[in-house]
């Protein structure tokens, strides 16, 4: 069944192109990738602000208020995934969840500091300079946990989860899965 | 881009992952010796503020100084400065002697 729109799988995969291609261009030394970064950055802050009133306003499994579990919600769904028997979420699952809080937050951040540092009044602050590259690093590192979370849960459901963000479609609810 | 340019990238942002502060941007590099024989930083921004830049930083990298700076036109510039002679430095040198 379908499970996630149009718009959800267009923001997920051009967000990740942003963030990809923005690694790879951020220590370059040629004029034209430092310039190519930089737009990749403004692209992705926008792609990010769409996706935040997506979460407001798109269809179900878009919704923050959806997929934004409580701590105890969380920490249960944590403790079953250790103990091997948590359940399936046809939605994001409530660690998925905070994960994406995680990543468009962090990414907002790297691109409104890496904006900062090209403004004419932010231009060779040293703090703004330091936030940025840590801001990349911290995205970067949140970008590998979220694979391997996608890479594990898939494993366990025995479901590509990659290719669902692809299509859209996943395997309709089972009793005992949560919808 | 040839493919040993994409290797020293992964390279590159491999090691940034392990040693967050070990960045270094490289848009030129400095034939520049021991630290004893460099000129202030001090002198160096004194020198570009006299030109009537506005200057932001000053920074070691690749063993040059690397300054930010806002220039007498306005322009927010990037420059590097050979730490000996203080002669401008430019964009893709290679151990510049100064």
């Amino acid at each position: 069944m379908k499970v996630w729109d149009r718009f959800v799988r267009i923001a997920h995969w051009s967000l990740a192109g942003c963030v990809l291609a923005a690694w790879i261009t951020a220590e370059s030394k040629l004029k034209s990738a430092e310039a190519l970064h930089e737009w990749l950055g403004y692209a992705a802050l926008a792609v990010i602000a769409l996706r935040f009133g997506w979460g407001w306003i798109g269809p179900r499994y878009a919704r923050f208020l959806q997929f934004v579990a409580g701590p105890a919600r969380t920490l249960a769904y944590a403790k079953a995934v250790l103990r091997g028997n948590e359940p399936r979420y046809l939605g994001h699952n409530p660690l998925g969840g905070w994960m994406i809080v995680a990543l468009l937050s962090v990414a907002a951040l790297a691109s409104l500091t890496g904006w900062l540092s090209v403004t004419d009044r932010f231009w060779g602050v040293e703090w703004v300079q330091d936030a940025h590259e840590a801001l990349g690093d911290a995205l970067i590192a949140l970008a590998a946990l979220h694979v391997a979370g996608v890479v594990y849960t898939s494993w366990r459901q025995r479901e590509n989860l990659a290719a669902a963000m692809l299509s859209g479609v996943k395997r309709p609810p089972e009793p005992g899965d949560v919808a | 881009m040839g493919k040993a340019h994409w290797h020293g990238f992964f390279a590159a942002a491999a090691l940034t992952l392990m040693v967050p502060a070990a960045h270094a941007t490289g848009f030129a590099t400095c034939d520049s010796g021991p630290r004893e024989g460099w000129q202030p930083q001090d002198k160096l921004s004194a020198m570009l503020k006299e030109k009537g830049w506005q200057v932001r930083r000053i920074k070691e990298d690749g063993g040059c100084y690397e300054v930010y700076a806002v220039d007498d036109k306005g322009q927010r510039t990037e420059s590097y400065f050979h730490p000996r002679t203080l002669a401008p430095v430019p964009r893709g040198a290679k151990d510049h002697k100064g």
